[in-house]
């Protein structure tokens, strides 16, 4: 996959997109959706932040080290998370107190 | 000053390191004279020495406070300091020999020494950042000697909230801003290693030609680069929640203080090995000089440093076995603090295999590096004991723990960063060490330890447990034979130190490469000279070659014995 | 410490321990990535704190969410994404040695950036005189009064880190159009508006991750 050259006109498309996905989220917002407000918001920041990153920040023009740098920084935050919630998330799972 | 030739290694077909031919007087330490050359300087070797000098330093005021310690367990009852002053003792121990001698320690001298010289680089990716994490350290260490002027802290080096956060009337705040500051040091290291063994090699300097050294000094740096804000944004909330008393790691305020554990050990197993794996590195260059043959296993050594460092991030529950994790989260982190030990025991294995059937010469430096192979073999072994789930509710927060990680931190640790100073010595100073000296002081440091810390092991499988002042009788006996163990380590550390400083000046000329080693910092003249190489080096063989040496030195024997 | 370097007409700042100026950039584009990661996980470690925390009351915090000002909160976060495009279009015309165009932009950018940093702490005095700051002047009516204290104490120590970078952005922007005007960049080397663009969208993407668990998930309740 070629990326398409970094014009402003890319540029331009990508901001006005970024902002789209703004106005999404906050009228997204104002509908109950229970427990998954919050992970639909975090779903469009998570595409907007890959937006920026990509051509604002141009990473999709770096070399593959960069990419694999950003990557891990990404995967190993992830393992923080999960790794910590999966503590939390078992938790009570057996029927004694406090396990 | 002596003409220092150079020794060519290179010159046959398929060896070929291109060298300096005439003599070099000028070099890194007589280049610029005066205090200001050695304050602004951005030459990675002056910056590698200003490290040693602070980390040496610190070291022995952090030792000041284990013999403190130890002293005060001579008896079964308090008798030379307050249980206060003993909780202040440990922490400040802990804290000093963690942050500002074991993480810094090889990394920051030796590393930021032989980095650039083994790659055949200049110097580092950003000098000027190099002398600022020094400044940056230096800060950071006054900030924390400040708390302890004040009168030190007593949470344990751990910080564990809520005490910390709500109940220790101590100088917290002020010790972990010291400690958030240093962090910001081994950061702006750690972007430099990385950034220069990536862009910095000399052309033809590929990464499966590497020393092993440049790939655990490589991992190293990433787990640095990737551990150390998590401590840094855990120390500001645990300050957070003590300046303004909101509830973040408080269960009285609504908070969990097991988060904090959670997130405390995220960063600090990975830094447990951050402080072995440059140690690991160390080992890696002195076993296959001193043995005279390749390392065993190259692309198994250079990627279990690999896998320590991605393994490392995935165990830090271990450390919560007792405080209320999940029994499902515990049993996932004891069995992945199993897989751990494999990449550390194939380093082991490896390093053996190097010896086995080589030309074993029993220098200073091997010594301290198999003294560094049975001791971090004990500490890891018994790291698995740990690591099991079920024996680790019997020693948790016993002797046996203390023993364990001082197996690991201290004999090895410890005994590679000794082992570095002596084989790299001849590099930094020009000069050579008295050999027998060096033996006698590496035989004693590995005395003392094991007198020191191995019935420390039985203390705690008898149930002695960390951080008390007074104990029952019964204990005194083998708390004797520690503090005596503590006072002959002691005086192996004092040795060194005396002639090391003696060899500076009246220690014989060294030479470019006293231990006929391959690498490219033994190509370069001793010291070197600012930039390293008057000609950058060309590299077109794999590390470790002495094969091929060992015929270059039939060829060129008698110019090896001028040097 | 420099020397300047012949390049295709050009005067570059290669520094001596480089061989070439391309090496030079990319030494310095992984020294700044790497130094990014280093900020993810700082931020992480909060956003893993906030998670566990949210987990446990997503009522009491969805709460907290309901006092944010969301018209205040929706222009910020427009104006960042705005300011970095401006910081985008900076960097692009650097690397086809439009400086003028280049100053412009830095200048748009840091205007931006100011006003964002003026509305957040509009922002601020709001919720101090709705009496929700943590640990100085805290009331809730409520249930669940300890745990919206800590949404608050969130979301003051994620959104302060924040304007501490944006304030140490605008800081970077000056030296670079500092430097523009000195004449220290062209089409051949512009390495450092580069890095400055990264950092600057760097912490809008912050923003946004800020915006999306502070702002929005209490939306629905008003
Ligand atoms: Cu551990």
């Amino acid at each position: 996959m070629t990326p398409p050259p970094l014009t402003r006109k890319t540029l331009a498309l990508v901001f006005l997109a970024l902002w789209a996905l703004v106005l999404g989220t906050t009228l997204i917002g104002f509908i109950d959706l229970g427990q998954y407000n919050i992970v639909v918001s975090v779903a469009f920041a998570a595409i907007q932040a890959l937006l920026i990153a990509l051509f604002f920040m141009q990473a999709l023009y770096e070399g593959r080290i960069i990419r694999i740098i950003i990557t891990g920084g990404i995967v190993w935050f992830l393992i923080m998370e999960t790794l910590t919630l999966g503590d939390y998330m078992t938790r009570g799972w057996l029927p004694f107190p406090g396990k | 000053m002596q003409l220092q030739d150079q020794v060519h290694i290179g010159g046959s077909a398929d060896m070929t390191i291109e060298t300096i031919a005439e003599p070099v007087r000028k070099n890194y330490l007589n280049d610029k004279q005066g205090i200001l050359s050695w304050l602004l300087t951005t030459d990675h070797k002056r910056i590698g020495l200003l490290y040693t000098f602070s980390i040496t330093v610190l070291f022995f005021i952090g030792g000041f406070f284990a013999l403190m310690m130890r002293l005060e367990l001579l008896s079964p009852r308090n008798w030379l300091v307050s249980t206060e002053t003993y909780n202040k003792l440990f922490t400040m121990h802990g804290i000093i020999m963690v942050w500002f001698f074991l993480i810094p320690s090889i990394p920051n001298t030796i590393g930021n020494f032989v980095i650039p010289l083994m790659i055949g680089a200049k110097d580092l990716a950003f000098p000027k950042l190099n002398l600022a994490s020094w400044y940056v350290f230096m800060l950071g260490a006054g900030v924390t000697i400040y708390a302890l002027f004040r009168g030190g802290v007593d949470t344990g080096w751990t910080f564990y909230t809520p005490f910390s956060t709500g109940y220790s009337t101590t100088y917290v705040i002020a010790a972990a801003m010291g400690i958030f500051i240093s962090g910001f040091s081994t950061i702006m290291t750690s972007v430099n290693f990385i950034a220069t063994i990536h862009r910095m090699r000399a052309p033809g300097l590929t990464w499966f030609r590497l020393p092993i050294f440049i790939w655990s000094m490589y991992a190293n740096s990433v787990v640095l680069v990737l551990n150390t804000p998590v401590l840094a944004i855990t120390l500001v909330m645990v300050a957070v929640e003590r300046v303004f008393q909101v509830g973040i790691f408080d269960p009285a305020l609504g908070g969990d203080p097991v988060l904090f554990q959670h997130m405390f050990w995220f960063y600090s197993h990975p830094a447990v090995y951050t402080m072995v794996l440059p140690g690991m590195a160390v080992i890696s260059e002195i076993v296959p000089v001193f043995s005279r043959k390749p390392i065993f296993g190259y692309t198994a050594v250079a990627f279990s440093s690999v896998g320590i460092a991605v393994i490392g991030f995935l165990v830090w529950g271990h450390h919560m076995f007792v405080a209320g994790e999940s029994v499902y989260s515990a049993m996932a982190f004891s069995l992945l603090s199993y897989f751990v030990a494999v990449p550390s025991a194939i380093k082991v294995f490896n390093w053996t295999a190097t010896m086995y059937k080589g030309s074993v010469s029993w220098d200073t430096p091997m010594l301290y590096a198999i003294g560094f192979i049975g001791l971090f073999t004990i500490g890891g072994m018994t790291g698995l004991f740990l690591a099991a789930l079920g024996l680790d509710v019997h020693v948790h927060d016993t002797y046996f723990v203390i023993a364990h990680f001082h197996y690991i931190m201290v004999g090895g640790t410890v005994m590679a960063f000794l082992g570095a100073f002596h084989y790299w010595w001849p590099k930094i100073s020009g000069k050579l060490y008295p050999e027998g000296l060096g033996k006698l002081g590496a035989m004693i440091v590995f005395l003392g330890f094991n007198l020191t810390f191995f019935p420390q092991f039985v203390l705690g499988y008898l149930g002695m447990p960390r951080r008390y002042a007074a104990y029952p009788e019964e204990f005194q006996m083998l708390h004797i034979i520690s503090t005596a163990g503590a006072t002959i380590l002691g005086v192996g550390y004092i040795l060194p130190l005396c002639y090391l400083i003696w060899s500076w000046k009246y220690g014989k000329p060294a030479g470019p490469n006293p231990w006929r080693a391959t690498g490219l910092e033994w190509q370069t003249s001793s010291p070197p000279p600012t930039h390293n190489f008057k000609k950058t080096p060309v590299v077109n063989v794999r590390a470790y070659d002495y094969e091929a040496m060992k015929e270059q030195l039939g060829l060129r024997e008698r110019e090896f014995e001028n040097v | 410490m420099s020397e300047p370097v012949l390049v295709g007409n050009q005067l570059l700042e290669l520094r001596e321990q480089f061989e070439n100026p391309e090496q030079q950039r990319e030494t310095a584009s992984i020294g700044m990535w790497v130094f990014l990661i280093t900020e993810v996980m700082m931020f992480g470690g909060l956003f893993t704190a906030f998670t566990v925390y949210r987990l446990s009351n997503p009522a009491a915090f969805n709460e907290g969410s309901k006092e944010m000002t969301i018209v205040l909160g929706a222009i910020n976060t427009a104006l960042l994404i705005l300011s970095s495009f401006t910081m985008a279009l900076a960097v692009y015309s650097s690397s086809i040695g439009k400086t003028k165009l280049l100053a412009i932009f830095l200048i748009i950018t840091m205007i931006i950036g100011l006003c964002f940093l003026g509305i957040k702490f509009t922002e601020y005095y709001l919720h101090y005189q709705d009496h929700k700051v943590p640990g100085f002047w805290f009331e809730y009516h409520g249930p669940s009064a300890r745990q919206v204290q800590m949404f608050f104490v969130f979301y003051f120590i994620l959104t302060g880190l924040h304007v501490i970078h944006m304030t140490i952005g605008i800081g970077i922007l000056l030296v670079m159009l500092y430097r523009t005007l000195l004449g220290s960049f062209s089409a051949t080397y512009h390495t450092a508006v580069d890095l400055a663009g990264i950092y600057w969208s760097f912490v809008d993407i912050i923003w946004i991750f800020l915006y999306a668990i502070f702002y929005i998930p209490g939306l629905h309740l008003k």
